[in-house]
């Protein structure tokens, strides 16, 4: 088996951007779309400090994330372990982009040049398939399909390799196959510590880093000490730490809103609608509510008039899956409320929840959101949604004085979901400070804690109670707590997408040796735990 | 490959040389006929020493080409004022009526005389970054050869923001220009602010990186972790312009702490002055009859003159002899049993004082630190060892120090360039595998190579082509508007001189007299190309304003920028893939490029040129022919003005001298006596060779990297530790000046001493800045300094989108750099828009805090606060340029300052 793979010599690499400005040219990129760049970090405290250059890019990752959640199979993996994009399936939900921990994708809606007008050398390289849709490194496959076709070595010949290799003047980075062991890279991998970024996550990245100093060389670059993460002191972490992502918007986070509410609304409003024809439109309220969320998000994607390629890789990506259920869920939800056949709305009403939990599990399998991808997010979604749901229909049955039995029961379903929401908040909160996560993303979801206690679930609890004890208020009481409750989960999960939902940032399991010494401490930036 | 479908694809071989690390290699992509992407040149792989690869710089010639800004046709200004405010009112013209305008221009100057009633040339030019426009400016050197007289003086960067004193006292020494360690055997290296990361070129970052990959220490010492303190072992952050007092301190620790056969004795009796004796008056005895400087024969412990064959020089003593001085203007001083000892028990005791522990209140530097940094260098100097080089045994210390700007310019200059060499001189380590090189000559001749430039000279040491300063032959009326044959002996009488004299004079004198010199008149002419003095100079304001009052002005343009607002016409010349020229490569050159080959390349037009632009080759011959100069012209393309001499031993392509000839025709011309040359006469392929091929190259032997085997051969010393020469130069220049009346001198009169002592930098800067404007320098509590940057230093490409891009990824481009801490004293948080001011002016940008920096420091990387050059005018970010006063307070003897200006930083509004 062949694997390409890119090796980074931090002791080598010197900032320069060469790569980065060699990648702009041969993959023609627009301005600011660079598929490879060269961060540049600092950390410690005055005097002692350090400063590493450190070349990212896409990691072409053996279980790369960005194509589980491809829903469209435009992303997908070539037999050498390359990551591709195909462009004409790409529908431009920038899922993949969220997915990513190494912020290597690129999403570019409209062309951009270099100045005012497009400038000739733009006018030959303009590609307009590239716009609207995910695009990042490809490890230049184009040229190690030459090479291979002609018999060259990608990593060897210039011909056959990736432009930023070639260009690199520090010779920091290098390129080859790590399953021959024979490789150049096999054997700089065997002969030198190295180290991967994020390999804690799992995706098996093939970029590797090496940080200075031989195997059996002396002194032993790595001191035991120089393993343990360090006090990072101040870091200049301007690019480097972990970033809002700022692929899904408002309109993205207004699908989970719609999505949440919709669905939970739909699972106390189509059973309820049997019973009483007052709550008949609610059901299909809901569905309106599903609907706009869906709709925002076409919106929102790249390429809307190929939304349907939403369809194409149910087998693995949720948001593929999510489209299955809500194109299974309209029809069967609409026949069910129009025949009012209770076991059809059961069945909806289940399908509904399917829903929510789809959208529960397209956070969690964003693993470049660490405050997404944890697995607590699962059920406060879930909850959260049918708290949602309970709170809107809890305002919506006060509005029926004839409904007044049932007042009492739905806002104590309500509050109990409301409960439940909180306690599944906390446990997601605890257990993603105990994982560690960006503090601006911590921070973000502390900031909105207060809020949250207080909207979802100390005001609707007073107001249900004070509905309780005057009866003759209880219907405006019980409706202002059910918005309550509903508005807080919906604010939730604006937050967690807009607010909370900082990328994984860059981190460094070593600061490299500099031709003498040894290696320095592991740099996180912008992490609670290092 | 993305875009449309290729019809027409074509790779071109040309050069990059737009910084002084170069010239290097490269190939470009031209997709049907649009130039798409730069490449490495493979080709070359194997005789560039960086693999045939360039470096970021040379990936802005994309958009260079097309970017939009250009200036693409002949213009002239319609509106006569000249200044900031004024709009020059550029209409666009025919070629025919530009150069018709210029021409008459020249050829009523040549009619009224080609220098004015005080003697400067009426025709001034101005090129920038270190000599690089030549590789791209054609036959304009032909040009100007064949004009005469041209005054070159009117500074755009030189001085303060070159290696100046280095470049001076390197060539000197050890026939360095520029000097650089011998990297690829060097062991252990200490940086006091070279940043040979971001301004050492492809050469020098690949020469370090293979160097570190060794185990080569570097030690940065440096007020900032710069990029190459980034990627050092160790970073040492020193209080700014006090460099000296800590190799001083070095100096004390090898003299004073270590016993002398730790030294490299025999190197210091054989190749230095060390044993000279050194008489009352602080010059060299010598013997009366020859003039030769004694020294002691051990074994005898006579006094025998320093050539004397088969003795063993005494280093240290005291000894009666009987001898002469000679000092200043000839004049003989007599002695008989006079006690004297030698230059380097002088030095012994000069350094007595100097100890860690003195340089540690200086520098900010523990005195541990300094210690353990002199005593690691001593343990890695191998004293004793050898290595074999082209099958000469040499010997090997693998041990170096190398200096930055603002280290190596202005005062403390001299210290530190003395400093650095003599402590290589301590240990044998210069000009010898593993240590201290020079890379190449200017002011020695020839510049073709170092060996060829060393000649004997009077005292053992090689012969220095100073500016005279006796009573018949001193220049009191100079050639240039810098003085600088009058005021400044070491920088020689070379093609370079002009513009290494103090070129800021040539500015101040345009605005104030000084005293007993003739009032300088501005040029009738002044020529521009690729440089932007108002911007890259100090105290640029007053720049802009000074050069607002020139009459006449041609700037060759690539975009409209700050200088060229004040240009009478624009000329749009081809960018480098345009236009057509061949370059001489190889051997050893500065930064770090040290080939294994020498020969030529080709710069061959990979597109058309945009608009009307035209190639320089062309603009000059329509110069010459419109002069009636071709005659001239075409002979000094034929003596070589152009890179390449025509006609040599079996061959002979001139020109003919009556006509006019095409660029394809020169160049070709060109190309042939190159491959001639290259194959001593045996082939004469011309430029559709090059074309093809790019460049051609001949071995050139590593033994040349090394001076020492040249010294050795011709019985040669280096002229260490003791500066008899310049003392009493110093002395000559003093007496001349004085009786002109010139007193204004005098600082830096005190600057010829045969050994250096300290100076208090900081203290000097303050006072004149305190002085002149009157301020109370406790309000300026910052030192500003600045850092070269590789995307953009001497590349003249701000208004190139890619290369801003790029840089904006290396933290620092476009900030005010501060100390994390120091910030927070002052309420300042990281994005804050501040002003920071000197006691001339204000620069504003954003600030960007870090740990890696002094917190009695701020730094603003690279030359900014455009206001006319498009795209580069709305970056908002800070330049120290413009807060720099040019003062003589702040003039070394070598006629160069530091980028240095004390400063105040306010807050004025918060980050975005």
């Amino acid at each position: 088996m062949t694997r390409w793979a890119m090796v980074a010599d931090l002791e080598r690499c010197v900032g320069c951007q060469t790569c980065t400005a060699a990648c702009r040219h041969s993959n023609a990129t627009s301005p600011a779309v660079q598929w490879r760049k060269v961060l540049d970090i600092e950390a410690g405290s005055y005097p002692n400090v350090s400063r590493v250059f450190v070349p990212v890019g896409c990691q072409h990752c053996a279980d790369p994330p960005c194509m589980h959640v491809c829903p469209t199979t435009a992303t997908r993996q070539r037999a050498d372990g390359i990551v591709t994009i195909d462009y004409d399936l790409c529908i431009g939900c920038a899922y993949c982009e969220v997915a990513c921990p190494y912020q290597a994708r690129f999403l570019v809606h409209e062309p951009r040049y270099a100045y005012d007008a497009a400038t000739q050398n733009e006018v030959e390289r303009a590609d307009p398939a590239r716009f609207g849709v995910a695009q990042k490194c490809t490890f230049c496959s184009d040229r190690i399909d030459f090479g291979i076709e002609n018999d060259l070595t990608p990593g060897i010949d210039p011909r056959a390799t990736p432009a930023c290799v070639n260009a690199c003047i520090a010779d920091a980075l290098h390129f080859g196959d790590v399953d021959d062991p024979n490789s150049n890279v096999s054997r700089l991998l065997r002969e030198q510590h190295s180290f991967r970024m994020h390999a804690e996550l799992g995706t098996d990245p093939g970029f590797h880093y090496l940080y200075g100093g031989q195997y059996g060389s002396a002194p032993e670059p790595v001191a035991t000490a120089a393993i343990a993460v360090a006090d990072a002191g101040q870091i200049r972490a301007r690019g480097v730490e972990p970033s809002q992502q700022r692929h899904w918007d408002w309109k993205a986070a207004g699908n989970f809103v719609c999505g949440g509410i919709g669905s939970g609304l739909f699972v106390f409003a189509a059973p309820a609608g049997l019973g009483y024809d007052e709550l008949a439109a609610l059901g299909w309220a809901a569905l309106g509510v599903v609907a706009l969320g869906l709709f925002l998000v076409w919106l929102k994607i790249g390429r809307p008039m190929r939304f349907i390629n939403v369809l194409r890789q149910p087998r693995r990506s949720w948001m593929a899956r999510e489209a299955w259920i809500a194109a299974v869920f309209f029809p069967l939800a609409g026949l069910a409320l129009w025949s009012k056949i209770p076991a059809l709305l059961g069945v909806a009403a289940v399908v509904a929840v399917l829903f929510l939990c789809s959208q529960a599990m397209i956070l969690k399998e964003a693993k470049g959101i660490p405050a997404w991808r944890t697995v607590w997010i699962v059920p406060l979604i879930l909850v959260t949604g049918l708290a949602e749901g309970s709170g809107l229909f809890l305002a919506a049955v006060t509005q029926f004085g004839a409904l007044q039995p049932l007042f009492g029961p739905v806002a104590a379903i309500a509050l109990a979901l409301a409960g439940l929401r909180g306690w599944v908040w906390r446990s997601y909160q605890v257990a993603l400070e105990a994982e560690g996560a960006p503090t601006r993303a911590l921070a973000a979801l502390r900031d909105y804690r207060p809020w949250f206690f207080i909207v979802g679930l100390a005001l609707p609890s007073a107001l249900i109670a004070a509905g309780v004890a005057t009866t003759t208020a209880a219907a405006v009481l019980f409706a202002i707590a059910g918005l309550c409750i509903a508005s807080a989960g919906a604010t939730l999960k604006f937050i967690l997408i807009t607010r909370a939902g900082f990328n994984q940032g860059f981190a460094l399991a070593h600061m490299p040796v500099r031709g003498s010494g040894i290696a320095g401490p592991a740099v996180k930036p912008g992490w609670s735990i290092q | 490959m993305p875009g449309k479908p290729v019809h027409n694809e074509r790779t071109v071989a040309t050069y990059c040389y737009q910084c002084v690390a170069g010239p290097d290699l490269l190939k470009v992509r031209v997709e049907d006929g649009v130039a798409t992407e730069v490449t490495p040149n493979f080709d070359a792989a194997v005789v560039h020493p960086a693999g045939g690869k360039v470096c970021v710089k040379a990936f802005g010639l994309v958009q260079k080409a097309y970017n939009p800004n250009r200036v693409l046709y002949p213009m002239k200004r319609t509106n006569p004022k000249k200044g900031r405010n004024e709009d020059p009112g550029f209409v666009r013209i025919s070629w025919d009526e530009a150069l018709s305008l210029v021409a008459d221009k020249l050829n009523a100057v040549r009619a009224a005389g080609l220098t004015d009633e005080t003697g400067y040339p009426r025709v001034a030019a101005s090129f920038g970054g270190g000599g690089t426009p030549t590789a791209y400016m054609g036959t304009l050197p032909a040009f100007l050869s064949a004009w005469g007289p041209v005054d070159m003086s009117f500074g755009s960067g030189q001085g303060v923001k070159c290696y100046h004193s280095e470049h001076l006292y390197g060539e000197l020494w050890h026939r360095g220009f520029t000097v650089s360690p011998d990297t690829p055997l060097c062991e252990y290296l200490i940086s006091f602010g070279a940043n040979v990361e971001a301004s050492g070129g492809v050469c020098g970052v690949k020469r370090h990186a293979d160097a570190r990959k060794r185990g080569m220490k570097r030690v940065q010492v440096e007020p900032h972790l710069s990029v190459t303190g980034a990627c050092s072992a160790e970073w040492i952050p020193i209080k700014p312009k006090t460099d000296s007092a800590f190799m001083f301190a070095m100096i004390h620790v090898f003299l004073h702490e270590h016993p002398r056969d730790r030294l490299d004795t025999p190197f210091l009796k054989h190749r230095t002055s060390s044993p000279y004796l050194i008489g009352p008056n602080g010059l060299f005895m010598r013997e009366a009859a020859t003039r030769k400087p004694l020294i002691i024969d051990a074994a005898t412990g006579c006094a025998v003159p320093f050539d004397a064959a088969g003795i063993e020089p005494a280093l240290e003593g005291s000894f009666v002899v009987d001898g002469i001085e000679v000092d200043a203007d000839d004049e003989i001083i007599s002695h008989k049993d006079v006690t004297v000892s030698t230059a380097f028990v002088q030095l012994v005791a000069h350094v007595k004082d100097y100890s860690p522990e003195w340089a540690a209140a200086i520098c900010d530097v523990p005195a541990a630190t300094i210690r353990r940094i002199a005593n690691e260098l001593l343990e890695h100097a191998r004293v004793g060892e050898t290595i074999d080089i082209e099958g000469m045994t040499l010997p090997l210390r693998p041990v170096s120090i190398s200096l930055g700007k603002t280290v190596n310019n202005g005062w403390g200059g001299y210290e530190c360039c003395w400093a650095r060499t003599l402590i290589g001189c301590l240990f044998g380590a210069l000009e010898v595998p593993g240590s201290t090189l020079g890379t190449t000559v200017r002011l020695n001749r020839p510049a073709d190579n170092r060996w060829s430039s060393v000649k004997p000279g009077p005292d053992g040491f090689m012969l220095y082509p100073m500016n005279p300063t006796g009573k018949t032959d001193w220049i009191s009326r100079p050639t240039a508007r810098s003085a600088h044959r009058t005021l400044v002996p070491l920088v020689a009488d070379s093609a370079w001189s002009q513009a290494l004299g103090p070129t800021h004079l040539a500015w101040m004198m345009q605005d104030e007299n000084f005293d007993k010199l003739p009032v300088a008149s501005p040029p009738d002419v002044w020529f521009v190309y690729r440089t932007n003095p108002a911007v890259s100079f100090w105290d640029t304001k007053a720049i802009g304003k000074t050069m607002a009052k020139f009459p006449f002005v041609v700037c060759f343009a690539y975009t409209r920028d700050e200088t060229n607002h004040v240009a009478d016409v624009l000329l749009p010349d081809c960018t480098d893939l345009e236009g057509l020229q061949l370059l001489r490569i190889g051997g050893t050159k500065y930064v770090e490029q040290f080939w294994d080959h020498q020969g030529f390349a080709l710069r061959a037009p990979a597109v058309p040129p945009q608009g009307e632009a035209k190639d320089f080759t062309w603009i000059s011959t329509e110069l010459a022919h419109r002069t009636g100069l071709i005659k001239e012209y075409n002979a000094a393309i034929n003596r070589g003005a152009a890179g390449v001499r025509l006609s040599g031993k079996g061959y002979d392509f001139s020109l003919a001298p009556e006509q006019m000839h095409d660029v394809e025709t020169i160049w070709d011309a060109s190309c042939r006596a190159a491959s001639a040359e290259i194959t001593y006469g045996a082939e004469s392929q011309g430029l559709a060779w090059f074309r093809d091929h790019g460049f051609r190259v001949k071995p050139f032997p590593r033994l040349q990297w090394y001076l020492y085997p040249k010294l050795v051969a011709e019985g040669l010393r280096f002229e260490q530790p003791y500066q008899e020469q310049l003392f009493r130069v110093g002395k000559q220049l003093g007496r001349r000046l004085h009786e002109q009346g010139i007193h204004w001198w005098d600082k830096q009169l005190r600057e010829y001493e045969p050994l250096p002592p300290w100076h208090d930098l900081n203290t000097l800067w303050e006072t004149a800045l305190a002085k002149h404007f009157s301020v109370r320098i406790a309000d300026y509590p910052f030192w500003l300094i600045t850092a070269r940057s590789m995307q953009y230093s001497w590349g003249g490409n701000v208004g190139i989108q890619l290369i801003k891009e790029v840089a904006d990824n290396v933290a620092g481009h476009g900030n005010v750099v501060m100390n994390h801490a120091a910030a927070e004293r002052l309420g300042i948080a990281d994005g804050d828009l501040v002003e920071v001011r000197s006691p001339l002016n204000e620069t504003k940008g954003r600030v960007m805090l870090c740990e890696g920096i002094r917190p009695d420091t701020l730094l603003m990387i690279g030359q900014f606060d455009h206001w006319v050059t498009p795209f580069a005018k709305d970056f908002g970010a800070p330049s120290m340029n413009a807060l720099m006063p040019m003062l003589l307070d702040l003039t070394d003897a070598t006629g160069s300052s530091a980028d240095l200006v004390k400063v105040k930083i306010t807050r004025l509004e918060a980050a975005t």
